[in-house]
């Protein structure tokens, strides 16, 4: 998967006709072989621009921001990137008219060690759903499966998985990079922050990281599209995947929802509802 | 015996944990305005015995049940939360139950999954005229969370 050559043309073209003020795209760090996202103002800085498999983080994030805000944007998406934008949409962050979308059919991208990651092995849509121009070609939906490391945790006892969780909690430094890179996370005053200002006294403890990661991951269930932004953003590396994968499931299994952000408009297992959804938690 | 100690060690949160002798179970009671909040009422006024172990925050619908609330409520006083709505079809605004239902069933697995036991966070429906059954939600409860003892996990450590 390189597009590298096609999306130069791209963006050179729509800075030349003016129809952009701001290009998001990747480009190498310049010291090894990862990239990095970049903004691109003006025509010269196009040829920095590069799209392979080590193309891994989602551009949509940049849309939330105050300096891509009232902007004509030119942007990257691949299948997950763009549900997460499909759902900015909804949730009016951002206009339409403003965007020049750039979807990608993808195949893929790597992890740390250079094996295909696991959100890509078990990606439902790789497909951008919304785009004005594609690039690759598309595939369609597949199968939804369950996460490997969710269907192996399930299998634990009560004891154990309490262990296990409270390593991840305690190894939080409360950095908040997962929120901050979330497409979807956009709240301008978090509820987070006024609880670890109040009750948790701003302390990077393991119950104030607790309280922020639940809360956290319950405000994106039903919304989260699996992009693994937030977890490659973690300095620690912990793996908050786990959260979002358990909430997809539990969707899943009980209500048939998945994948958020397919069509415009639609806002997620959450904003509906059926008369026959499970009831017999319920005293 | 053995059979006792390993459903304890499957079971629970901190099997090692003990509770202290004079321990008393703290639940914190979310209840809708319209229905659950009125019936606890009922529930009062005609003299019904239940559990003083329950601490009632009043919210206008169930559907206003942040994840959230749960969360701070386990990080805070309460070794176990009930939530209380309207019955389906009751509720004042229409559908904020249905809605609701969505959301308690995702929290409660995901509490699960980090660890907590299922009881800790319970719901239930409770319409104005069911005084009665407030009283028996109340007591199930409490006697639920009073077998697994107090809550020891990410409770906010400094006060
Ligand atoms: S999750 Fe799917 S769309 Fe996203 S990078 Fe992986 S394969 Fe591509
Ligand atoms: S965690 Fe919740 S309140 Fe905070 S930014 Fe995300 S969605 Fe908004
Ligand atoms: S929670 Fe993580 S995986 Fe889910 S949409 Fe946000 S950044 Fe992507
Ligand atoms: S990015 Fe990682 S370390 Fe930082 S707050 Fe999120 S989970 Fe904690």
């Amino acid at each position: 998967m390189d597009y590298t050559k096609q999306i130069q043309d791209i963006a050179g073209r729509l800075f030349s006709e003016g129809k952009i003020d701001i290009f998001i795209g990747y480009r190498n760090t310049g010291f090894d072989e990862n990239q990095v996202p970049v903004l691109i103002h003006q025509y010269k800085d196009v040829d920095q621009l590069l799209f392979t498999d080590k193309s891994v983080f989602n551009l949509a994030n940049y849309l939330k921001y105050e300096h891509t805000r009232n902007k004509r944007v030119g942007l990257i998406v691949k299948g997950c990137d763009s549900r997460a934008l499909n759902l900015m949409l909804t949730e009016s962050q951002v206009k339409r008219e403003n965007l020049y979308i750039i979807g990608i059919a993808c195949e893929g991208v790597v992890n740390e060690t250079g094996e295909k990651a696991q959100n890509c092995v078990e990606c439902m849509m790789p497909d951008a759903v919304v785009y004005d121009e594609l690039l690759g070609s598309a595939t369609g939906k597949r199968e939804y499966q369950v996460n490997a490391d969710i269907r192996e945790l399930d299998e634990k006892t009560l004891t154990d998985r309490v262990e296990y969780f409270e390593e991840i909690f305690e190894n939080c430094i409360r950095c908040n990079a997962c929120r901050h890179s979330c497409p979807l996370c956009y709240c301008a005053k978090c509820c987070i922050d006024q609880e670890t200002a109040t009750l948790f006294h701003g302390a990077n403890t393991t119950s104030s990281a607790f309280h922020a990661l639940m809360t956290w991951s319950l405000h994106l269930a039903g919304r989260c599209v699996d992009c693994r932004n937030c977890e490659k953003a973690c300095p620690i590396h912990l793996p908050l995947h786990l959260l979002h994968k358990l909430n997809e499931k539990v969707i899943y299994e009980n209500f048939q929802e998945n994948l958020a952000g397919m069509t415009e408009g639609d806002r997620g297992a959450f904003y509906k509802y059926s008369l026959s959804d499970p009831d017999d938690f319920i005293l | 015996m053995e059979a006792e100690i390993k459903e304890k060690i499957v079971s629970m949160e901190k099997p090692h944990m003990e509770a202290p002798p004079d321990w008393q179970p703290v639940i914190m009671g979310i209840l809708c305005n319209w229905c659950s909040y009125a019936g606890s009422d009922l529930t009062g006024t005609s003299r019904i015995q239940y559990p003083p172990n329950i601490r009632i925050i009043r919210v206008p619908c169930s559907s206003r049940v942040d994840p959230w609330f749960i969360i701070k409520s386990l990080q805070t006083i309460a070794d176990g939360v009930l939530i209380s709505g309207c019955h389906p079809g009751d509720c004042h605004y229409i559908s904020g139950n249905y809605y609701a239902r969505r959301r308690f069933l995702v929290t409660k697995k995901l509490l699960n999954f980090v660890g907590f036991h299922e009881n800790r966070v319970q719901f239930s429906w409770v319409s104005a005229a069911e005084g009665a059954k407030f009283a028996k939600v109340v007591t199930k409860v409490t006697e639920d969370i009073r077998k697994l003892g107090p809550l020891h996990l990410y409770k906010k450590e400094n006060s």
